[in-house]
């Protein structure tokens, strides 16, 4: 058949509106929806592959969370990111955003709203890496290159201020932490020496909490205050070897695999270790053994739990969203509110990261 | 200056005169920069919007004047006012339109975002040609670059 394409006289309904209004009404809609609707029409793709679409969604305050996954691929032997994609009919899939280019999998990776910043590197031409993905477009910008090389970097944001922590990478025996500021999307003059003795393990971990940064080198945890520059061991912090953590309103979460499959908490003001209840994960999670298991802010006061799994396909990624309660007397209450078990292609080998962002 | 009691008149586009409070002619935002300029007459014509659709943005905003002037009990009377909004809205695409072109013109903003909303919640989960027949949009692809697209967002089209 060949094409026919029919021309009609009449003016269509949606385009006979003013642009404004037609802006108002496409940022309401889903942004999964978008390139079907840029399929629709030349026009309309231009109005939702356009940056005016996403101030409006910021506006009208309808932006969702977006699933991202740094996945080492086997076959190209890069590092690539996918989406967790939630198709019309609800199930989820793992697709590879072509646009993206492979990933310097030894950096540090921090979301803020719809951008994920990329800091530190691993060899000579990594050791300055600075950049910054925008997952709206899927597009990639450079940052002014770290003022100090690093590698081994850990990072978290306060204030609109991400904080890198780092090996020198001339020395690394030496420590460093750097301030990129994000409004002004410059670095802050001058580095920052942690003036405290980190124990033998490198930094592994860091989360931001009540203004507070926290670092964990698997045997004892570290807190930092930049309104006082100080640093402090947390003893209390220390008493559970807490990685893959993250925090909702002020509260660390991390999963506890090996001790009754528990959500622990911790307040770091009452400097209390805690449990989420109303949960029954070990009944929930499937029952093998997981490769990795992450926790992640998810946004309004939820958060996203992800394992990975040897399986059948050859393996898979579980992935549930929690809403979180915080009742009288501090205790949290947990609900489910979806789970969902993704295929991983046998040749994506390992997740090397996972980030909630806000598009 | 408050005077509840001032009625005015608000005529359509085909003459008719439909006679409101003043406070509920505030709520179209246009008539009230006018009598904030000194516009003191009694009788505004709206020219661009007709009798039918007209009379339904006077509802909508009686309504919401009327509930904003009911003190305490607020939870209730917001679940009511949301009720009605979603069964106000609930009309065919034609007239959808015709309230979101009026509302805009008008600047009744309360009834513009729960049409866009209205609108954005008919789109989603349709596929490309029932978008295009709904809205009377014509394909302009080729094929050719209709593929480019899909390729494009290869990530969103997984079977």
């Amino acid at each position: 058949m060949t094409s026919n394409v029919r021309r009609k006289n009449k003016q269509s309904l949606i385009m006979s509106l003013p642009e404004d209004v037609i802006f108002d009404i496409l940022a309401r809609v889903p942004r999964c929806e978008y390139p079907t609707l840029s399929l629709v029409s030349k026009q309309l793709r231009s109005l939702v592959t356009s940056p005016e679409i996403y101030v409006r969604r910021s506006l009208l305050r309808v932006t969702e969370p977006c699933f991202y996954a740094l996945f080492y691929d086997s076959r190209s032997r890069n590092c690539r990111w996918h989406i967790i994609h939630r198709k019309a009919n609800g199930n989820r899939c793992l697709v590879l955003i072509q646009s993206l280019p492979p990933m310097n999998n030894v950096a540090c990776f921090v979301a803020v709203d719809s951008r994920i910043y990329v800091f530190g590197g691993y060899d000579d031409h990594t050791k300055y890496y600075a950049l910054s993905i925008d997952c709206r477009f899927h597009t990639v910008e450079h940052l002014p290159k770290m003022p100090v090389p690093m590698s081994n970097t850990i990072a978290d944001i306060i204030d609109g201020r991400i904080y890198v922590i780092g090996d020198h990478y001339y020395d690394k025996s030496k420590k460093v932490m750097l301030v990129f500021n994000t409004e002004t999307q410059l670095w802050e003059l001058g580095t920052i020496k942690p003036n405290i003795e980190f124990g033998y393990s490198p930094p592994s971990s860091c989360v931001a909490m009540a203004d507070k940064m926290y670092i964990n080198d698997y045997h004892k945890s570290y807190v930092y205050e930049p309104k006082k520059s100080k640093w402090e061991k947390e003893e209390m912090l220390s008493s559970n070897k807490w990685r893959n953590a993250c925090v909702v309103d002020n509260i660390l979460y991390y999963y506890d695999y090996f001790r009754g499959h528990k959500l622990r908490t911790y307040d770091s003001k009452q400097r209390y270790w805690g449990t989420v209840k109303g949960l029954d994960l070990e009944e929930l999670v499937p029952k093998r053994n997981p490769h990795w298991i992450d926790t992640v802010r998810s946004y309004s006061g939820k958060l996203a739990l992800i394992f990975t799994y040897e399986g059948r396909t050859p393996y898979y990624l579980w992935s549930a969203e929690i809403s979180l309660e915080r009742r009288q007397g501090g205790e949290i209450l947990g609900k489910v509110e979806w789970c969902d078990e993704v295929p991983v292609a046998d040749n994506l080998l390992q997740v090397m990261r996972f980030l909630a962002v806000m598009v | 200056m408050s005077e509840s009691n001032k009625k005015i008149s608000l005529i359509s586009s085909e003459g008719e005169a439909f006679e409101v409070s003043e406070a509920v002619a505030r709520e179209f935002e246009i008539v009230a920069h006018m009598l904030e300029d000194g516009c003191s007459g009694s009788s505004i014509p709206i020219t661009t919007v007709d009798s039918n659709i007209l009379g339904k943005v006077i509802e909508y905003c009686t309504k919401h004047v009327e509930v904003g002037n009911v003190e305490g009990n607020s939870e209730k009377a917001e679940k009511d006012l949301e009720e009605f909004d979603k069964r106000f809205i609930a009309v065919e695409m034609n007239t959808l339109f015709s309230l979101i072109l009026a509302a805009n013109y008008l600047n009744v903003k309360g009834l513009l975002n729960i049409g866009c909303q209205k609108v954005a919640d008919t789109i989603k989960d349709m596929k490309p040609e029932e978008v295009r027949s709904i809205f009377n949009i014509e394909n302009d692809y080729t094929p050719a670059e209709e593929e480019v697209v899909r390729k494009e967002n290869e990530w969103a089209f997984q079977p």
